[in-house]
């Protein structure tokens, strides 16, 4: 029986038929726990579920500021360097310097500037 | 719902399907995981990301009705969010170990994001992880008890206080958006029972610091 929006009333929590009142797969994330180290044994049921809360809410934040950083270009369109910048402004979010530097164009030294 | 404590032969199956290069993806398909169009692609990349449809809603969201998402975004914020898993899942695992511990619990998870500076995720998380705690409680409970049959049990003589319904969440108790089942979340009289059982342990009725009749859990406890 499905269950619309059971406790994602007070929070809010998309709803798919597949992954039940969870916004993302919690089969996924388990699988993305695994995979982030060797040592990882066990997981317990409610670990998964306490993640797709907490990557929704992760999400939430690096788009909010990503889209200032758009906003501050005077754009409408969201890029990756917006992203990348909202990244390099935010300290909690250090680990995540080397992913969005990776990719970025070689000859981008200023991340916010419009390319014509 | 998965439930428990990763299976041996899950783990095994993760194992596999994550590694092995050739075998094709009939876990994946086994599990029904959200039929992805992905699921004949041995190795397949883009299992260490969360399916980038529910990325772009949960961006879509937040944004403004004319913002517009270059794909480059879309894909970038995809992998964050797994580099964000990776990353308190790490610091978690890493304390289980000290403690000698094999399973990763909410508990830990919710310690490594506070420690990683997710102190601002703090309260939304542990209101939704108590809410799905007390969600999952009633529906494995035994359901149908009147609230009338409970005062009979519980009752201490005459001088024990029935409580009013200010003791429970007000919440719309008929169907409801997003209520549509008797027995929602809120249900007042499975509330009512946690309440009698906490008077039973000898908490002061009334005044016990679970207003909302949640079985006891301290998420700072092991904060402090």
């Amino acid at each position: 029986m499905r269950q619309p929006g059971t406790y994602s009333g007070i929070l809010s929590g998309g709803v798919s038929g597949k992954t039940g009142p969870h916004s993302l797969p919690l089969a996924r994330i388990k699988k993305i726990m695994k995979k982030s180290s060797d040592e990882v044994k066990m997981i317990s049921g409610e670990a998964p579920i306490v993640f797709s809360k907490a990557c929704e809410l992760f999400i939430e934040e690096l788009t909010r500021r990503s889209w200032m950083m758009t906003m501050k270009g005077k754009r409408r369109t969201l890029h990756k360097e917006d992203v990348a910048s909202a990244v390099v402004a935010t300290d909690v979010f250090d680990f995540l310097v080397n992913l969005v530097s990776e990719c970025a164009k070689p000859e981008d030294s200023s991340p916010i500037k419009e390319r014509v | 719902m998965e439930r428990g404590e990763s299976s041996e032969q899950n783990t095994k199956t993760n194992t596999r399907s994550s590694l092995a290069m050739t075998i094709e993806e009939e876990t994946e398909n086994s599990k029904g995981n959200n039929g992805d169009t992905s699921s004949r692609r041995p190795m397949n990349e883009q299992d260490q990301f969360m399916p980038i449809a529910n990325v772009i809603r949960i961006m879509r969201r937040l944004l403004p009705p004319h913002a517009k998402i270059a794909d480059d975004a879309k894909e970038t914020i995809q992998q964050c969010v797994s580099e964000y898993i990776s990353f308190i899942t790490a610091e978690a695992n890493d304390r289980c170990r000290r403690e000698q511990r094999k399973t990763i619990t909410a508990e830990d998870v919710l310690w490594a994001m506070s420690k990683l500076g997710f102190d601002n995720y703090m309260q939304p998380l542990t209101l939704y992880l108590n809410r799905y705690r007390q969600y999952e409680s009633e529906r494995t409970s035994v359901r149908g008890e009147p609230f009338v049959k409970r005062t009979v049990d519980y009752a201490q003589g005459s001088s024990f206080p029935v409580p009013s319904p200010a003791y429970a969440p007000v919440l719309p108790h008929g169907p409801g958006p997003g209520h549509g089942h008797p027995q929602g979340l809120f249900n007042p009289a499975a509330m009512v029972n946690e309440f009698y059982r906490n008077a039973q342990r000898g908490l002061p009725g009334g005044s016990s610091s679970n207003v909302h009749g949640l079985p006891s859990f301290d998420p700072y406890g092991q904060f402090k």
